[in-house]
Order: C-alpha cells, then structure tokens, then sequence
C-alpha cells in the first residue's frame, strides 16, 4: 500500500532521524540490485546450459569426456565469463535507468568486484585444498556451487532476502540430486535451477520487491 | 532560509517544515545522499519510497519551488525520463536541517 501524507503527517525529531536513516540504507541497497530479475534468470540459463552439458557429456559421449579432464573446467570457465559479461553490461543498462552519475557507477563497480571474488574463490579454493587432480575433480563442482550459493546468502543478506533464498535454492537443487540421483542429477540440478530463478524473477518483477 | 516555513521545536530550535514532512523529508534524503552532480529518476525514487505517482509529483513541485530541487526531463534511449537533483540551496538547507535535528535530538526540557 502506498503510503499518504495523513498517515506520515508528523514526525518527531527521533522519527525523523530514524526515517534519514532508514532512506539512506534502502536508497543505496536499492543501487546494488539494479537488474537483479534479468540477471537472475540470466544465470538460470546459463546453470541450466553447463549442467545439460555436462549431462550429455558423462551419458552420451563418455569417451570423449573422460580422458579430457579440462573439458568442464572450459566449459564452466566459458559459461562463468559470458555470464559475468552479461550480469555487468544488464546491471550497467538497469543502473542508468535510476541513477545518472558517479554513485551508480560506483556501486555497478563494486557489485562487480562482489562477483568477481566469489567466482575467483569458487575456482580456487579447490585448488587451494589440493583438488585440482583426477582423483578428487570429481568433488570440485561440490565445493565451488557451495561458494557460488554462499555468494548470493551473503548478497542477499546485505541487500535483500529474497536473493539469500535464491542462494539456498541453488544449494538445494544442486546437492539434493548430485546424493540421490545418480547419472541424471546434473539434470535434474540444470531443471531446478532454471525453475528456481524463474520463478523467481518473475516474483521479483511481480512484487517489486527490488 | 528565511522564506520557507519553520517549525519551532523549542525557541531556539526550528525546523525547516518544507523538510521535516516526512515524504519530502525522505526525497531530499535520497537526492542529498548522492554526489553533487547526480541526478535521480522520477521511477527511482517512487520505486524506493513506494509512492504513487500523485503524490510524488505534489512534493516533488513543493521542493521545487522551494528552489531545493530541479527537475529536467530528456529522452533515454528514446525513451523520455524525468530525472531529479538536489540544488545546491536544496542541500545547504539538508545541511541547516540536519544540525538542527541534532540540536532538536540533544534538547531536554529544562528541570
């Protein structure tokens, strides 16, 4: 509901402190979120494309997959820039639409440098704990979708929850299947992502929560 | 700003009331809060405060008239937009609002 000058008539002096405040926080949140539905969906597809991939991969071309160990590192590396390319240049085009001026851009930059990290980290932390061989790559994409889900709880925490959820979705539709599913969970992960951000774009646009 | 209205808190304190309402209040908030040559959208700011059309429009003229904001409208993408920014006035006002606010909040009645 809209709010009206007969319900806001007066403030106190401590009201008025507290609602500069509050502008201050939902003013600058709402900068770190433009385009989120668009880029939302944008990473459904793109989840939903590795994962596919690399359920065609292991079930119809395991000859060629399984002696190319660098074949889902280069594809989740091509799949992760084109989407970092595309969530910087929809932020940037929804960021304009708001904001004209260096607090946009500023806030477009640090957003980025957010992902970025966590992309950086999702790589190589793995590496770090000394994963990056044949014996345990098979529990890499474990620990980087934990760091990718953990990426957007934290987002979401500092700007808005609906994001954490996602996070926590991507979680579940990634590790629920990947224990019961056998052969077909990178499928059924690549569904329930796409389903997830979908459905949750369309609630973002819907609500207007962002 | 002697010709805007003021709401005397004390003797000593008064509030600028073009200000102190609290849709306007939140509007300048958002405009004083971004550096100096930015402008805000008109959808923005009805998006972040949840305002109707109508009612935006309404305080966004007061402060205007008041010489705190100025309003332009341009085509973006060929698509037109109405973009908002604090004046220079808008926000040496904020400024005199806000340590008056501070005075206001450290006030206690005298015992």
């Amino acid at each position: 509901m809209k709010e009206s000058d007969s319900k806001l008539a007066e403030f106190t002096p401590q009201e008025s402190w507290q609602a500069i405040h509050t502008t201050m926080d939902k003013a600058r949140s709402s900068m770190y979120v433009a385009g989120t539905a668009t880029i939302l969906l944008l990473w459904g597809v793109i989840s939903a494309l590795g994962f596919t991939a690399q359920y065609v991969f292991e079930t119809l071309a395991p000859d060629f997959a399984l002696p190319n160990p660098w074949l889902y590192p280069l594809l989740w590396g091509v799949l992760i820039a084109a989407g970092m390319a595309g969530s910087a240049i929809i932020g940037h085009r929804a960021g304009k639409k708001n904001v004209a001026g260096g607090a946009m851009r500023s806030a477009g930059i640090r957003v980025f440098l957010f992902w970025l990290a966590v992309a950086v980290a999702a790589f190589f932390v793995p590496g770090a704990a000394g994963m990056w061989n044949a014996d345990a790559a098979a529990n890499i994409p474990r620990v980087s979708i934990g760091i990718a889900a953990l990426g957007y709880i934290l987002y979401g925490i500092m700007h808005r929850p609906v994001i954490a959820f996602v996070g926590a979705g991507i979680a579940v539709a990634f590790y629920a299947p990947s224990y019961v599913a056998g052969d077909a969970a990178p499928l059924l992960t690549a569904g329930a992502i796409l389903v997830l951000t979908a459905l949750s774009a369309a609630w973002i646009r819907k609500s207007g929560v962002l | 700003m002697d010709s805007q209205e003021r709401r005397p808190v004390t003797d000593d304190i008064v509030l600028d009331e073009t200000i102190h309402q609290p849709t306007r209040l939140r509007i300048m908030t958002m405009l004083v809060s971004l550096p100096g040559t930015d402008r805000l959208a008109y959808g923005f700011i009805q998006e972040t405060l949840d305002l109707t059309g109508g009612n935006l429009t309404t305080h966004l003229r007061k402060l205007e008239n008041a010489d705190y904001l100025v309003i332009t409208k341009e085509f973006l993408e060929s698509k037109p937009r109405t973009w908002v920014q604090a004046t220079p006035a808008g926000r040496r006002a904020f400024a005199e609002y806000l340590s008056n606010l501070e005075k206001a909040l450290d006030w206690r009645p005298r015992t």
